[in-house]
């Protein structure tokens, strides 16, 4: 049951990650990415990455993607150029990404092993976070607070 | 359950940013190309992680998670500012910087 959810999921999650990255509609890509993030959460879910899988719904779909479509909104799409499709750079991105593609799988064939199927909820995750890992949790509080105050500096109107 | 389809989900999320970086030239296409490549590092330490019954990568996630938000407030805010200097959001129009 686990690996139909799985292969349902992870199959809605690269169609819909191919829809954000060919389409040329910056919304809809936009739409197709948070689908596609939330399929995400999806497969977290089914290998047992509970808090994760909350996490990923929480932050990439509701917090960065909506950021996104808020930046959309000051740009005036009806007045962009259509974006031009360059034959070659369609070429080299196909061999250069398809190599890539092959390589890791190559590269992951010898791998052995199942997943443990134990759940990792929020308070197993807890402890490690606020004891061993204490310093780099604030390093991180102090990352978003310069980046918050960085943003709005940069994209302040200057009089 | 094998990690296998967990690492040719992550390699196929990983090889499509990429080919989203090199063809699309608009930039907020571009960021979305590099929030699957970050995506696709998550999958692939959440599934090591179960791999090994060690919670310490899924713990990283958080971090790879507050890294992405820093990363997409701050690289939208340079977007909308050069917006505003050039009227387009096309990387091909970004040449002033070029000696």
């Amino acid at each position: 049951m686990k690996e139909v959810f799985f292969f349902f999921f992870g199959l809605l999650s690269a169609v819909f990650a191919l829809m954000a990255v060919l389409n040329r509609n910056l919304v809809k890509g936009g739409v197709s990415l948070l689908a596609s993030f939330v399929s995400l959460a999806g497969v977290y879910f089914t290998v047992g990455a509970e808090f994760i899988g909350i996490v990923q719904v929480i932050v990439y779909g509701g917090a960065i993607i909506v950021l996104y479509l808020f930046a959309l909104l000051t740009v005036d799409l009806k007045s962009m150029k259509a974006e031009p499709l360059r034959l070659s750079f369609l070429f080299a991105g196909g061999v250069l990404s398809g190599a890539l593609f092959l390589i890791i799988l190559y590269a992951g064939f010898f791998l052995e092993g199942s997943l443990s199927s134990n759940v990792s909820g929020a308070s197993d995750l807890a402890r490690p976070l606020f004891y061993r890992f204490l310093l780099p949790f604030e390093v991180v509080s102090v990352l978003l607070l310069v980046a918050t105050i960085g943003a709005v500096a940069v994209a302040r109107r200057e009089e | 359950m094998s990690v296998y389809p967990l690492f040719i989900l992550s390699a196929f999320l990983f090889s499509l940013g990429f080919f989203g970086v090199i063809l699309r030239r608009n930039l907020i296409s571009l960021f979305f190309s590099l929030e699957l490549i970050l995506n696709s590092a998550n999958v692939l330490l959440v599934g090591f992680s179960k791999l090994h019954g060690n919670p310490f990568g899924e713990l990283f996630v958080f971090f790879v998670l507050a890294v992405a938000a820093a990363e997409a407030a701050v690289g939208l805010a340079i977007v909308v500012s050069l917006y505003r200097f050039k009227k387009s959001v096309n990387s091909e129009d970004y040449t002033f910087l070029r000696w």
